[in-house]
């Protein structure tokens, strides 16, 4: 289809253009707390149904999964946890000896990823629960892997994540078992998203390479033990009495399918609660929520 | 009456490629060649409209793609509005049916749709620009033109009588 010469723009046309381009540059400049509202109000409005045919073809996709696959999945799950009842007696034994009650328990809410085309995929992601199925702002996102972003914004049905990969992301980090800490961010560097790094640890304190760094429980948003990545090497000891390390992610949010949002799952779960003496044997089993 | 039906055709194939986005596209994620079928239904849309609806269009699917991924709301409506308005200029100097003329017009518009939103997000100034624009961008925008492509085999009849809005 050749087109002539009168399909050039006019005036109104420039009028359009720019007027557009002068609302895009003044949402892109609005405070955080004023786009928040406005992009949760098109995702309640116009975005619904597509948001909701969306979640239905990612849960009919998770639900096609190979069966060979998942029955492996599961096997090597019962292999691992054939030992748990005993770790968990043995624990139980020694919390009441020290007079502690059961530990911080979690629940937690299954979701699909949404991914959306554009480069903001794999910052923020988009789940297929929100408020109705028990997700609250700031709870940590995980997938079998490890780590994957934290809540920043629920819906009714949708609820928006903050993945680890995005410039504004940090998490208190420790080496497994608490000998060493830091705070973890996502590298911003030749290989942005696909990398973090493990800042502030201590000069004195060496990181070999494989070392598993999980998260420790520091801040109160993420609970101790979730793994992060492992250690790939130094990175820079330019920063002063401490040196940062290059970790390689346990999870990487742009390839998640399928993730588990955490939740409190008792109310009677706080630190002075764990912390109380307790005359009797506490209860250490886990009772997880799960809503599929 | 004969103007309506070859626009109801352009309409009902740009449906059909809304639906694609979310009833295709999820089952070719995570893959970085999975197509932008919202991209192709803005590109044909503006290709057949003036500058300025091509614009206004732009800056609706922009606003809407930011708010499913709102890492930088407003860098997807800044970006789609200057592709919208160029795609509508533009095609008084290319041919809207031609495969290949497609192909290329759709790659190239994809890419510079990332470069935009980078620009716009700040994110130029950050790492990892090199893997975003000569990697990641390139094999989305070609997954992006090679269903350009496709919807045109599929719907040319439908939109080579299309008129502009």
């Amino acid at each position: 289809m050749a087109i002539g010469a009168e399909r050039y723009g006019s005036r109104a046309d420039t009028v359009v253009f720019v007027a557009c381009l002068v609302v895009a540059l003044v949402t892109l400049a609005l405070p955080e707390a004023l786009r928040a509202p406005l992009a949760g109000s098109l995702r309640r409005s116009v975005l619904l149904p597509a948001v909701t045919v969306q979640s239905r073809v990612a849960a009919s996709r998770a639900q096609r999964q190979n069966v060979l696959a998942l029955r492996a999945e599961r096997d090597s799950l019962a292999l691992a946890s054939a030992d748990v009842p005993v770790l968990r007696a043995e624990n139980g034994e020694l919390r009441a000896l020290l007079h502690l009650q059961g530990r911080l328990l979690t629940g937690f809410v299954t979701a699909e990823v949404l991914h959306q085309a554009g480069l903001g995929d794999g910052l923020t992601l988009l789940l297929s629960a929100g408020r109705t199925e028990g997700v609250r702002p700031l709870a940590p996102v995980v997938s079998p892997g490890g780590l994957v972003g934290m809540v920043t914004t629920v819906d009714r049905h949708t609820a928006v994540v903050m993945a680890w990969s995005h410039p504004d992301f940090r998490a208190s980090a420790m080496t497994e078992g608490g000998r060493i800490f830091g705070i973890v961010a996502s590298r911003r560097g030749e290989r942005a998203g696909e990398v973090m790094e493990l800042r502030g640890v201590p000069y004195r304190d060496r990181l070999p390479a494989g070392t598993l760094v999980v998260t420790s429980g520091l801040g109160g948003v993420f609970p101790r033990g979730i793994p992060l990545g492992t250690v790939e090497g130094e990175l820079s000891e330019s920063e002063g009495w401490e040196r940062t390390y290059l970790v390689r992610p346990a999870a990487h949010p742009a390839a998640v399918g399928h993730v588990l949002v955490l939740t409190v799952g008792l109310v009677r779960d706080s630190l002075a609660a764990a912390y109380r003496p307790s005359p009797q044997r506490a209860d250490t089993t886990p009772a997880p929520a799960a809503t599929p | 009456m004969k103007l309506a039906a070859p626009r109801l055709r352009l309409w009902a194939a740009l449906a059909v490629l809304l639906a694609a986005q979310v009833v295709v596209r999820p089952l070719l994620v995570p893959s970085p060649f999975a197509p932008d079928f919202v991209m192709v239904a803005l590109l044909f849309l503006a290709m057949r409209s003036r500058p300025g609806a091509g614009a206004a269009a732009g800056f609706l699917v922009g606003l809407l793609s930011d708010a499913v991924a709102p890492t930088a709301f407003g860098a997807g409506a800044f970006a789609l509005t200057v592709i919208g308005y160029l795609a509508g200029w533009l095609k008084a100097v290319v041919f809207a049916d031609n495969l290949l003329v497609t192909a290329v017009f759709v790659f190239a518009a994809t890419w510079l749709r990332d470069l935009l939103e980078l620009a716009a997000s700040g994110d130029l100034r950050a790492g990892g620009l090199g893997t975003q624009l000569l990697l990641l961008s390139p094999a989305g925008a070609i997954g992006t033109a090679a269903a350009a492509v496709l919807a045109l085999l599929l719907f040319r009849g439908w939109l080579r009588s299309a008129p502009a809005l």
